[in-house]
């Protein structure tokens, strides 16, 4: 998908100067992005940036101080993630919400479970439970043997797939999505960052939470860069070749000074300052 | 694992019995059919229907408590009060129809509920202090103890109940919790070994075919991952305590009315036997996984070794260590039984 | 398993252990003693003496693990069946739910004969009757005096424990003592509470302590610190000969004076007595209880006798002081009295 014009896409999310205060600090402040049906929308930035922040104020577990923020172009306050949750915004943390000793179908439908008859007979719809697994993971690409396999024996790009398919399935609309490839390898968070390909192809608004910019360039179809809980702005991939987002991130200004700490402290011949000035020229 | 072709003709035929054998109780299964044999073909009594229903007997009021138990453990927690609450409920019966005269029905609703509301103070203060079950419980079991002795002795001016066969309508509960059917030349199968199938059965029902029993194994698994996918955590906790305390009630029933007569120090060291019987069948002391079915055969072993021992006419002296070797030798079976199905994946 | 059938031809006791290593994987504790040949003893119990008549008796007591009185009874019963070439099988248990399935498995595997104690008659009333319905002799002994004649028993071996508390009571209070305390080491055994009722009846202010009995060093704190609480007791009355020890511990440790009396012997006890430490025991005889015990099945199988009559036997009071110590010493240094 390329990038196009906004105003043909379908607005699902979207954020005016946004912020977030506790007490007298400020955590997040004058933050604006959209983000549209079909489009992956990347948030970049380093620890500390106020990224979590951000993706707890759209998930519903804090609400924002200031700003607005627009669910279907209705402004909207959350006060918990189960309202979050309505309003179609899941969330996929780092830890997944998986139990790795229990099997893939099971934790798919964990705290949702399909049931079938009556009263004390009112038991699991385990045939449906797991025929739904398996199509739902095959939709997104994944084609597990046996979904009776603990989720544990899965790979982590494999798991990353089963939540997200777990929040696409039960009807979520945006997904966010945070930090999926923090603790990956190359090859798995390839795998992930085809699935994010996928959810996004399905007609999902995607959320992706990173501070990889290799990672988001190749899936994004918008960039917001934080830092230090300020927004850096809000591009257009096609505004936003990547090494120009590699600079942004990397922070060219305060790279450059960082060279200079390392100079006076290591020398101006120490293998890491010169390759450092090498980066930087 | 992910080559994309018809799905069902991965699963084939060889791959099923390891999929059986990966079931957690599956070693346990094959321990017991072992000690089974092995006792049935060296004694004479034991495989008789005399010998059989002393050790069915034995384990069925071990297995309703394993059963519970493995309940819990496999929602991640302990329960240390199990024991004791088996003697608190029989004595409370024993005490409320000799002392007091009270109906024999009611005396034993009022235990259940009282059990119940044990349990769920049990569950309570794990879930609100956050403190290992492990301690908790082991504070219940403490409390429970003196009280059963200390509260017996000051109503009843005794440390067992006596003379409950003379309270009216006794024949009533008895019928359901002590009567026995002959079987065969000397055998009697006792109403607890009912009680024991039923309460398998039911707790592998809801261990594996509901809502309910899919939340347990998410809390021992990973409670928070529970919690953020919607999992009700504290009243499923609460709930699985107090499954074990109505668990103890209902062993308590059993012995009261099969020997008409509890004591102040019944059930007093077996809360770590029932933790024995689940892990012998399979559960994870860390929680999360394990099966209903595999400690009704752990208690099955240890009810079996138990009587053996007897029957093999061994020194009693040595029985904690047969008993011990034998449980332990019944664990490396099922560890070596779960690692060669893990291998045959 | 695989073993099992191969096997079959050897002798039934290699079989039972060698099938026991290969399946079980039980190890060396087993594996090791079947190479010595002294296992005989321990793994079947006494069979041996002069011939061996084919009998086989159990022997169900309520007893915990490691109890000093009831390894007697054991030794008595033991004995007995080496003399007259009888097969004793040994066990017990506290819980008397237990205890029931440890005689009904007596009566499974058709033993000649039970010898049971019943500190909880009430719970062990089934399957006592049971046997005896099954044409199985039933021997009482130690306690369950009230209730032997009820069950269909031949006759119970002991003494009465109400008689044996008033005696013990008596004398307290004819040597001094104005305040005691009755130390009961097992929760739940009725038959301890009873003595020390008895006695309390006859001496007058007696309370009761009780005590973890499966733990010596728990008892004797526990007695030490009733002991430094209240000075004024001038009186220990231990149920059980190591439980005098611990009394007499106690009474050295907290400096008070009281003067220490227990049931039942050890040879510890005696030393105590012919010492001085410990004023008196009573002893029931527990050797005599295993032995004639097993002598009244015994007389059962052979000749058909009722021994007692209907009426209980009494195998003790008998009185240890510092008078006849030295001569009972002997004895109980054999761990037989």
């Amino acid at each position: 998908m390329t990038e196009q014009d906004s105003k043909n896409m379908d607005t699902l999310v979207e954020v005016r100067k946004i912020g977030k205060r506790y007490g007298n600090i400020i955590a997040l402040s004058d933050v604006s992005t959209t983000v549209r049906a079909g489009e992956v929308t990347c948030v970049l930035g380093d620890n500390g940036a106020g990224k979590s922040t951000f993706i707890k104020i759209l998930a519903g577990s804090h609400a924002h101080t200031d700003g607005e923020l627009l669910v279907d172009g209705q402004e909207r306050h959350f006060s918990s993630p189960r309202e979050a949750l309505d309003a179609g915004i899941a969330t996929v943390y780092q830890d997944l919400a998986v139990v790795p000793l229990m099997p893939v179908w099971r934790n798919f439908f964990l705290g949702s479970e399909a049931t079938k008859g009556k009263g004390p007979l009112k038991r699991l719809d385990v045939d449906f439970m797991k025929k739904t697994t398996k199509t739902e993971l095959a939709a997104m690409g994944i084609d597990l043997r046996d979904v009776d396999q603990p989720i544990g024996t899965l790979s982590g790009g494999e798991r990353q797939c089963v939540a997200i398919a777990r929040a696409v399935y039960f009807g979520a609309r945006v997904l966010i999505l945070d930090e999926p490839t923090a603790a990956l390898g190359v090859k798995q968070s390839g795998v992930v960052l085809k699935y994010i390909a996928k959810a996004r192809d399905r007609g999902l608004g995607v959320v992706f939470i990173t501070h990889n910019p290799h990672h988001a360039h190749p899936v994004g179809d918008r960039f917001m860069l934080l830092r230090r809980g300020k927004s850096l702005g809000d591009f257009a991939k096609a505004d936003l070749p990547m090494d120009e987002l590699v600079s942004m991130m990397a922070g060219g200004a305060e790279l450059e000074a960082l060279a200079h700490e390392l100079e006076r402290s290591m020398g101006a011949d120490s293998a890491v300052v010169s390759e450092l000035k090498e980066d930087l020229k | 694992m992910s080559t994309a072709t018809a799905a069902d003709e991965r699963i084939s035929g060889s791959s099923k019995i390891s999929k059986v054998l990966k079931r957690p109780e599956s070693g346990a299964m094959v321990a017991a059919i072992v000690i089974f044999l092995w006792f049935a073909l060296t004694t004479d009594a034991f495989a008789t229907s005399g010998g059989s229903s002393t050790w069915l007997l034995g384990s069925s009021t071990i297995g309703i408590m394993a059963v519970a138990v493995a309940l819990l453990m496999i929602g991640g927690e302990f329960d240390l009060s199990a024991g004791a609450m088996t003697g608190f409920t029989g004595l409370l019966v024993g005490i409320l129809c000799t002392e007091y005269g009270l109906n024999i029905w009611v005396a034993i609703l009022v235990a259940l509920v009282l059990a119940l509301a044990i349990g769920a103070l049990n569950g309570f203060l794990v879930m609100k202090t956050g403190l290992p079950s492990f301690i908790v419980t082991l504070g219940t079991f403490f409390v429970l103890q003196g009280v059963n002795l200390a509260g017996t002795k000051a109503l009843i001016g005794q440390v067992a109940i006596q003379g409950m066969a003379k309270v009216p309508y006794y024949d009533q509960p008895r019928t359901l919790f002590g009567s026995a059917f002959t079987w065969g030349e000397n055998g009697s199968v006792y109403a607890s070994v009912f009680w024991w199938v039923g309460v398998t059965a039911i707790a592998t029902w809801i261990l594996m075919r509901t809502r309910v029993g899919n939340w347990i194994f998410a809390l021992g698994g990973a409670q928070q991952s529970a919690r953020q996918v919607g999992v009700p955590v504290f009243k499923a906790k609460i709930g699985l305590f107090m499954t074990t305390a109505a668990a103890g009630w209902l062993v308590g029933m059993l012995t009261l009315f099969r020997t008409s007569t509890v004591q102040a120090n019944t059930g007093v060291g077996q809360e770590f036997i029932y933790i024995i019987c689940a892990v012998v069948g399979g559960c994870l002391l860390t929680g999360g996984y394990g099966s209903a079915i595999g400690a009704t055969f752990g208690a099955l072993i240890y009810g079996m070794v138990n009587q053996g021992i007897v029957y093999s006419g061994w020194d009693s002296n040595w029985l904690k260590t047969f008993l011990g070797a034998m449980l332990l030798g019944a664990v490396l079976l099922n560890e070596w039984v779960r690692r060669r199905a893990e291998q045959s994946r | 398993m695989f073993s099992l059938t191969k096997r079959n031809a050897h002798m039934k006791k290699h079989r039972i252990l060698g099938t026991l290593g290969a399946a079980v994987l039980v190890g060396s504790v087993l594996a090791a003693c079947s190479g010595t040949g002294k296992e005989e003893d321990s793994a079947t119990t006494t069979t041996g003496g002069t011939k061996n008549s084919g009998l086989t008796y159990a022997v169900i007591t309520h007893s915990g693990p490691g109890d000093a009185f009831w390894d007697r009874v054991k030794s008595g019963a033991e004995k007995a069946g080496a003399d007259y070439g009888a097969t004793v099988q040994y066990n017990n248990d506290p819980d008397p739910a237990k205890q029931s399935q440890l005689i009904d498995s007596a009566v499974a595997s058709k033993v000649n004969g039970i010898v049971v104690s019943m500190a909880n008659p009430d719970g062990l009333e089934e399957s006592v009757k049971k046997a005896v319905a099954a044409g199985i002799p039933v021997v009482t002994i130690n306690s369950g005096l009230d209730k032997f004649k009820d069950f269909g028993a031949i006759t119970h071996i002991g003494q009465s424990e109400a008689i044996a508390g008033e005696a013990v009571g008596a004398r307290l209070k004819a040597e001094g003592g104005k305040k005691a305390i009755c130390v009961i080491q097992e929760a739940g055994n009725v038959g301890l509470e009873e003595r020390c009722k008895a006695a309390a009846t006859a001496f007058g202010a007696m309370e009761n302590l009780q005590v973890d009995g499966t733990d010596d060093a728990a008892v004797q704190a526990s007695v030490t610190s009733k002991l430094q609480a209240d000075p004024s007791i001038d009186t220990v009355l231990a149920l059980g000969g190591q439980y005098a020890i611990d009394a007499v511990n106690a009474v050295g440790e907290s400096g008070s004076k009281a003067k220490v009396a227990t049931f039942d012997l050890s040879e510890d006890v005696v030393t105590n007595i012919e010492s001085g430490k410990i004023s008196f025991a009573v002893d029931q005889q527990p050797y005599v209880q295993g032995f004639l015990g097993v002598t009244t099945l015994y007389l059962k199988s052979i000749n058909g006798n009722d021994v007692g009559g209907g009426q209980p036997i009494n195998s003790g009071p008998a009185f240890v002081t510092k008078d006849n110590a030295a001569q009972v010493a002997e004895f109980a240094a054999k761990g037989t009295r």
